[in-house]
């Protein structure tokens, strides 16, 4: 009798228990949005942690046909690669020596572009100058424009006899460029501070305007000289933002490809990434793993630096100072002069070399200012005497097959991941599962560690032969959105979930208590609320990856030509008319396709690039 | 309508943390207007949260009517779109990319109410709320006050059995809070809706409900009449919770405190009954002082004090007494006589004493002590 009744208990408490399992499962089914997290983290999976993890085991395992120098049959653990890279005779060339030119010029570049950068963002946020307004979008510009485009105006330039190819002006007129000027350190590190110069306008111009005067002005009742409150007031609160700044032109410098690949190749001046470059390019599978596992290394310790530093510089930030006051300073005399610096800045890093390009273009020869020097030909004739190119730039099926393919690529490539973005910010911010959400956010981040060439060696690891049930993808289109997808996603997600934060759950909630199932919310009320942004999550993405070059430079082959892999073919084949109009034409659409986005979404952009 | 049924309702969400509810058992009756009551992050959202089907339960079942809509035993969960109820946010959750007319017609436009019926559904919420010439607007062009009637006329459209209001009225200024108010007891009036309301301010609990459930930590303490809160507090919490200026908590016991001191003598002189009793509260407007000690009436606890200030609000008067180095509040509808640093008697009848044990429980013998039943 007891025993029944104990049974019949114990009966109700596993159908209890039952019970309880299938109310958290209708709870957890409820909504899509757990399916579709597990769903996009495979997605990624699959797309960001394999070809790393696939790439830098390549590594450590002997290579197919470097069995003998190896010293094991291929597919075994080895410390070859290792030890080649970091000890051997050649280790020098390969690593020990880009090491140290990428170091050198990171740290150049970072100097210069705080100097210059700096001394604008005070002009621009804090003081009278003259057309402020102007200059705080024009100084913005050298960011909006591929970075090599002027290491090509340089070249234009300052190129000398050393290689061959149609002359620099200089060397034209009959001065010749000492190597130093023309190629190598000097000029990339120039290049890469004009270039990145911006950062250090937006991050810290952003931080000079919040800025609250009043902190100056007390300390300048107590007593305080002007540079006393500069260096004990001002420079410490600007820290964080500065040392942000110094640590995304670091990690951009790492990976910085393209002038590199310009400048340097003729002196035979190698950075980690033009290093890692030839290995890919000369199959040394082995080899190219190990650096760019180096070169991912040093990004990540440098982000994790950037963020201990960072939070030890915030603890003094004060927050919310509601009396934020930001006076100008009167700059008197100094009017004049500051905004000629700033017109000369502009003129030295968007002026000068669009204007080099674009008077390339049109010259029989350079730097020979006749009328009868100067021709449309190289644009629209159609009787050029170069081999490969007959015609103009804009008859040549070739250029109009490489744009097609660049809109094609990577508009299909930044629409997706805007979307993916969206989808990634509604799982992050809505999933009841926290570990889900943490680690689409940083799997989704993972690719901004990861140097583009690095990423694209990466790919070429993973898809070159078929595997399973995916076959080779290399020479196709899938390879290079693939990794396009993936390598714009830490924009894309970072664009959809600040978005989704912002959003909040009310609106959604309302529509569901006013009947409205997943799919409808979806569509009724998250899309069109979110349009601008995912607007922004494409548009980043795109104005990118018209610009990029280093993922195409290694997967692209001359049947998936875009854009810029064709005006580098150019270059290579010192057509330098074709080559710089094509260049003139990426940047265009980067310009343009910026504008435009600022025009549609009403935000500055610009600030978004910076990130 | 129906009723709605809380049966050991608990939340938790997990990690060590405290529950955010706990235990909850309330009875919501058909057509009432029930108001949650509490300090802020006493779970009175989230038990709101969870009728409306956007938090589920940790445990316990939740009956609208007839019907289950929650149970964790049962395995019962009907999704909130599929409850068929009201709810207006706080922060009033417009649709910002829809006009104010698209915003009302969502949910009729949702159950494919036919247009001729739809507009006319619309016209009358919004003619009654009063927002129909604004209704081709955005969310952004409209000041709060308007924004918060969009968001009542936004669920009324569908005519809910059940409306719940999550702290409505918290973003608007006093004024626009009082024709809210209004206007939210006219439309209970008219709509005959039950409707259950959140809100951590006493006097719009007190001004708008049938009835009022306190809670504090997660935990209920009280459900009753307005009245009922006020004039019988079930402890001491929610004695201290609702009234301002607040009750005064008179403790008992330590026989070096004056006050203390006073008070206990009082009780064991009195009702020696009432060795239980540990604190003893009294309302500010039950609070009577004299400069004449003759004036305290027989029976009556009485303490010397001295007034500290009178503090005028306009219509009534708050004076601040120190008793033994107590403060004391009273509140006076006419003018007092008295001026700071002025000494006087301070007494209170029986009746106006709220006697509580020393877990906080109102005393029930020393209510029947004090107000003692009349005899016919």
């Amino acid at each position: 009798m007891d025993g029944a009744r104990r049974e019949l208990a114990s009966d109700r408490v596993s159908t209890s228990r039952w019970n309880r399992i299938v109310y958290a499962v209708r709870i957890a089914a409820r909504e899509p949005t757990t399916l579709i997290g597990i769903l996009t983290a495979l997605l990624f999976t699959y797309l960001i942690i394999v070809p790393i993890v696939s790439m830098l085991t390549d590594a450590v395992f002997v290579q197919f046909g470097e069995e003998r120098r190896a010293g094991g049959p291929a597919g075994t653990l080895t410390l070859y690669y290792l030890a080649r890279t970091f000890t051997s005779p050649v280790a020098s060339d390969l690593f020990w020596t880009p090491l140290f030119n990428t170091l050198s010029i990171a740290f150049g570049s970072i100097v210069l572009a705080v100097t210059i950068g700096g001394s604008l963002a005070w002009l621009l946020s804090r003081t009278d100058m003259f057309a402020r307004k102007w200059f705080a979008t024009a100084l913005i510009v050298p960011y909006m424009l591929p970075a090599w485009t002027f290491a090509l105006a340089w070249t234009t330039l300052f190129k000398n006899r050393t290689i061959g190819g149609q002359l620099g002006w200089f060397e034209a007129m009959g001065l010749t460029p000492p190597d130093w000027l023309a190629y190598g350190q000097l000029p990339i590190t120039i290049i890469l501070s004009l270039h990145y110069a911006p950062f250090v306008i937006l991050l810290f111009g952003n931080a000079l305007r919040r800025f609250d005067s009043q902190l100056e002005d007390s300390a300048r009742i107590l007593g305080a000289r002007p540079l006393t409150v500069a260096t004990k007031i001002v420079l410490p609160l600007m820290l964080p933002a500065l040392l942000s700044a110094v640590i995304l032109i670091f990690a951009k410098c790492l990976g910085e490809f393209g002038v590199a690949y310009v400048l340097g190749l003729p002196v035979k001046f190698d950075v980690l990434a033009t290093s890692l470059y030839r290995n890919i390019s000369s199959r040394h599978v082995g080899v190219a793993a190990v650096l760019a596992g180096s070169i991912m290394l040093i990004g990540i310790i440098s982000l994790m630096v950037d963020a201990k530093l960072v939070k030890e510089a915030r603890r003094f930030v004060t927050i919310g100072s509601k009396g934020s006051m930001n006076r100008k300073a009167q700059l008197g005399i100094f009017r004049m002069p500051a905004s000629a610096f700033a017109a000369l800045v502009f003129a030295l890093s968007v002026g000068l070399p669009l204007l080099t390009l674009a008077l390339s273009t049109v010259m029989k020869v350079p730097a020979q200012f006749t009328p009868d020097n100067f021709t449309l030909d190289y644009w629209i004739g159609t009787d050029v005497h170069t081999v490969a190119l007959q015609t103009g730039i804009l008859l040549s099926p070739d250029l109009w097959n490489a744009a097609w393919n660049s809109l094609s690529i990577v508009g299909l490539a930044s629409i997706t991941s805007g979307l993916l973005g969206l989808l990634v910010g509604y799982v992050v911010v809505r999933t009841p599962i926290r570990p889900l959400g943490t680690f689409l956010r940083q799997v989704t981040f993972l690719p901004y560690l990861v140097p583009g060439i690095a990423f694209a060696a990466a790919y070429l690891s993973l898809f070159a032969v078929p595997r399973g049930p995916i076959p080779a993808l290399y020479g196709t289109v899938f390879i290079l959105m693939l990794a396009l997808i993936a390598e714009q996603m830490p924009y894309a997600s970072r664009a959809g979930i600040s978005a989704m934060m912002q959003l909040g759950k009310d609106p959604e909630e309302a529509a569901q208590i006013a009947g409205a199932g997943w799919f409808r919310r979806l569509v009724m009320i998250v899309l069109p609320i979110q349009k601008g942004s995912l607007a922004t999550g494409i548009l980043l993405p795109f104005i990118s990856g018209m610009k990029g070059l280093s993922l195409f430079v290694v997967l692209a082959v001359p049947s998936t030509d875009v854009l810029t892999t064709f005006s580098l073919r150019l270059v290579d084949y010192h057509y330098t008319q074709a080559a710089n109009a094509v260049v003139l034409i990426v940047a265009a659409i980067a310009y343009f396709g910026t504008v435009l986005g600022q025009k549609l979404t009403k935000t500055n952009l610009a600030e978004g690039l910076g990130g | 309508m129906p009723t709605i049924n809380l049966r050991n309702v608990e939340k938790s969400y997990g990690g060590g943390a405290a529950n955010a509810v706990s235990d909850l058992d309330l009875e919501i009756g058909d057509g009432e207007f029930m108001c949650l009551l509490g300090p802020s992050g006493c779970g009175k959202t989230t038990t709101l949260r969870m009728i409306a089907g956007l938090e589920h339960l940790s445990d316990g079942e939740i009956q609208v009517g007839e019907r289950k809509v929650d149970s964790v035993n049962a395995g019962i969960f009907v999704p909130p779109e599929k409850r068929e109820m009201g709810l207006v946010f706080q922060s009033y959750a417009l649709w910002p990319h829809l006009t104010i007319e698209r915003n009302t017609d969502f949910g009729l436009r949702l159950r494919k109410v036919p247009k001729a019926e739809r507009e006319e559904r619309v016209e009358k919420v919004m003619r009654t709320l009063g927002i129909e010439q604004y209704r081709d607007r955005y969310p952004s062009q409209l000041s709060g006050g308007q924004q918060q009637r969009v968001a009542l006329a936004r669920m009324l459209a569908v005519n809910p059995e059940v409306l719940l209001l999550d702290e409505p009225l918290s973003n608007l200024d006093a004024r626009l809070r009082l024709e809210m108010r209004a206007e939210l007891k006219r439309l209970h009036n008219e709509f005959k809706t039950t409707i259950v309301f959140v809100t951590h301010d006493q006097w719009e609990a007190m001004t708008l409900a049938t009835t009022i459930a306190v809670m504090s930590e997660g935990r209920l303490q009280q459900v009753g009449s307005p009245n009922d809160i006020y004039d019988r507090p079930a402890n001491r919490f929610v004695a201290e919770f609702v009234g301002s200026p607040p009750i005064n908590i008179l403790e008992l016991g330590d026989q070096a405190d004056g006050l203390a001191a006073a008070a206990s003598r009082y009780l064991s002189e009195r009702y020696p009954s009432l060795s239980q009793v540990s604190s003893l509260g009294v309302r500010p407007e039950a609070v009577r002082f004299t400069s004449d000690a003759s004036e305290v009436k027989e029976g009556s606890f009485s303490v010397p004090a001295e007034v500290a200030g009178v503090l005028p609000t306009g219509g009534s008067w708050i004076i601040e007494l120190v008793a033994h180095g107590h403060k004391l509040f009273a509140v006076s509808h006419e003018l007092p006589e008295v001026e700071a640093g002025q000494s006087v008697t301070v007494w209170a009848k029986p009746k106006a004493l709220h006697a509580f044990d020393a877990s906080g429980r109102r005393s029930q013998a020393a209510d029947a002590l004090f107000c003692p039943p009349k005899v016919q």
